[in-house]
């Protein structure tokens, strides 16, 4: 049998690479439409995507739990069009993920698109360029800084969360025990020694992908920097 | 890579409202060789320039160019900027940062639907050669601009709309760009579009000017004429300013000149003057152009220059014992004085031809010489009061 905290480790990578794509997809247009936007309703967006920066986990993962339950329409919807219980499921955990760490990828890239501004998109426009085109020739490879630590910061985000998981996914092995939820267990059975290796090994992870991050922006690579010049 | 000649007609009839100014153009363009487009700062040239690229989209009213429609608020019909197959030179470059000179070229020239330009052609005659592989960041300013131009080109645009694309260089790298914007239009017949707030440099390159002012068009006509047309627009401008008492108001609508395109009679007379003949048989003298860099021959050709009224003087006798090597016999046509200053005009005339100078003296000099109008007298200004960008 495998390991239990391979297996917990396996689950988080898991969760965090696929809640990391589904925030690209989702953050990418979110965060140019952000971007873009001049009217009041700005902020009132920009207020809900930083919403998780603020508020406890646990708050989030309670509204999360009611949702998801069967009691009430996603969790109804969900289990119409799956035929399984939303809630503690490995979607939901992923779901739950989107949610908190959507600020970690929407505001680096709302900043990034930001600095961009109109006159290369307009540049490009004049030499016959479509919209597709600019994004994925001009946009894309100018602010690709920016889509890396977007990713790196909602990747790292979630393998570090705890509570939300915790309140929506309670602690299903191979499907949601993550490796905080096992450090948590390894604690509560006074466990140090394993719970020792977890907590190092997330600490020196975290460690090596925040200092990627930094090594990879420092001012030398900052394509970014250039169009401000 | 000589193309047909094309001749585009621009029919313009738009309002733009801003905060600080409406835009209302109701104007047909000819659209042959360079149209200069004149204005100062919030004149609203920019702003036209944007609306024919397509960058501007509240617009109400319609562009049309030649049978295409860009533009008809009505309809709600609108052709976006990439579909326009229209150029924009801006005043920043604008070059893409992720790539180098190389790659910025090649990003016009594969999403030009027919190629018809040599590539590499368009890289001599915008002379980039030595800067392919340079990444932009380390370009000079006139060096990004002649890469913002050739992009521009390689894109085989039908109407090259230029943006300032001077106004942030130095005099060298100016006549340098403007030399090349002669070169290309000369070679490619590409009719363009350019806009400045620099009447010396839309002298030397434009065949047609349009003036605006306050979002208005408040001229259009061939170059010459419609500077000279703006030397009367400049008095009623100071008149204003006294009429109102706006003496702070210190800004010029422009400087008051004689603009001119004569044929060059000898390159160098071996005393370091340049020729130029006016009439068939009177010299103007000016100090000696260099050799085209191409090697073609100069002489016999038109060159574009212009003399400031403040730099002519008149005198009632040949002056014939003065070191100032030009001097015109001359007929006085009208006299106008606004305050201390006193504005001339006067007629060089031979046979048919004759050619009109713009002389601004003071009010002092015009009584000591008790001036009138159709009185002879001679004009007169040094070699380098006549001024060209070119060579």
């Amino acid at each position: 049998m495998i390991n239990p905290d391979l297996l917990a480790l396996f689950t988080t990578l898991k969760m965090a690479a696929l809640t990391t794509i589904i925030l690209l997809l989702i953050g990418t247009p979110l965060a140019w439409y952000l971007a873009k936007m001049q009217n009041r309703f700005k902020v009132i967006i920009e207020a809900i995507v930083a919403l998780p920066l603020v508020l406890p986990p646990t708050v989030l993962g309670f509204y999360l739990l009611i949702a998801f339950s069967p009691q009430y329409l996603p969790g109804q919807l969900w289990q119409q069009a799956t035929g399984q219980q939303l809630a503690f499921s490995f979607s939901a955990i992923v779901i739950g993920s989107v949610l908190y760490s959507m600020p970690f990828v929407v505001q680096p890239l709302q900043k990034a698109f930001e600095q961009l501004g109109e006159p290369l998109l307009e540049a490009s426009a004049m030499l016959g360029a479509n919209a597709m085109d600019r994004f994925f020739n001009i946009v894309l490879p100018i602010t690709k800084a920016s889509f890396i630590t977007a990713a790196s910061l909602g990747f790292a985000h979630t393998v570090g969360e705890f509570g939300v998981i915790l309140m929506i996914g309670g602690n299903i092995p191979g499907e949601t025990r993550v490796l905080s939820i096992a450090l948590f267990d390894h604690v509560e059975a006074f466990d140090y020694a394993k719970a020792h290796i977890l907590a190092i090994s997330l600490l020196a992870g975290s460690m090596v992908l925040l200092a990627s991050i930094y090594l990879f922006n420092s001012p030398r690579k900052k394509t970014i920097n250039r169009v401000s010049k | 890579m000589t193309s047909p000649s094309l001749d585009l007609a621009l029919s313009i009839d738009i309002q733009l409202c801003f905060e600080k100014f409406n835009l209302v153009i109701k104007q047909d363009l000819s659209l042959q060789g360079i149209t200069g487009i004149f204005g100062h700062s919030g004149s609203g040239k920019s702003t036209l320039l944007r609306a024919i690229a397509g960058l501007e989209k509240d617009i109400n009213g319609t562009i049309v160019l030649n049978d295409t429609s860009l533009i008809n608020s009505k309809n709600k019909h609108f052709i976006k900027a990439e579909r326009r197959n229209i150029g924009l030179v801006f005043q920043d470059s604008r070059l893409f940062p992720h790539l180098n000179v190389l790659d910025n070229l090649k990003f016009a020239a594969k999403r030009c639907k027919n190629r018809r330009l040599n590539f590499n052609e368009i890289i001599k005659l915008a002379e980039l050669n030595n800067l392919l592989h340079k990444h932009v960041d380390e370009l000079s300013g006139g060096q990004k601009q002649r890469v913002a131009l050739a992009r521009a080109i390689l894109a085989e645009p039908k109407l090259l709309l230029l943006d300032e694309p001077l106004s942030a260089l130095d005099r060298q790298a100016k006549t340098r760009l403007l030399k090349l914007m002669l070169n290309i239009q000369n070679k490619l017949q590409l009719p363009m579009l350019y806009v400045s707030h620099s009447l010396d440099e839309l002298q030397q390159v434009c065949d047609k000017l349009l003036v605006l002012s306050q979002g208005k068009v408040i001229g259009y006509d061939g170059i010459h004429s419609m500077i000279h047309q703006l030397n009367y627009t400049q008095n009623n401008y100071t008149q204003n300013q006294y009429a109102q008492n706006n003496y702070a108001q210190t800004n010029n609508f422009i400087h008051q000149q004689t603009s001119l395109s004569l044929p060059i009679k000898t390159l160098n007379n071996g005393h370091g003057l340049t020729t130029l003949t006016l009439n068939e048989d009177t010299e103007i003298y000016l100090p000696a152009l260099e050799e085209n860099i191409t090697g073609e021959s100069l002489t016999g050709k038109n060159l574009r220059c212009f003399i400031l009224a403040n730099d002519i003087s008149i005198s009632l006798t040949e002056p014939i014992n003065s070191s100032i090597v030009n001097h015109l016999f001359a007929t006085i046509s009208t006299i106008s004085t606004v305050d201390n200053k006193v504005f001339i005009t006067a007629r060089c005339a031979k046979e048919d031809t004759e050619q009109e100078f713009f002389v601004s003296i003071s009010a002092f000099s015009q009584q000591k010489l008790a001036l009138e109008e159709l009185q002879n007298v001679y004009l007169q200004f040094k070699a380098g009061a006549v001024r060209t960008y070119l060579y």
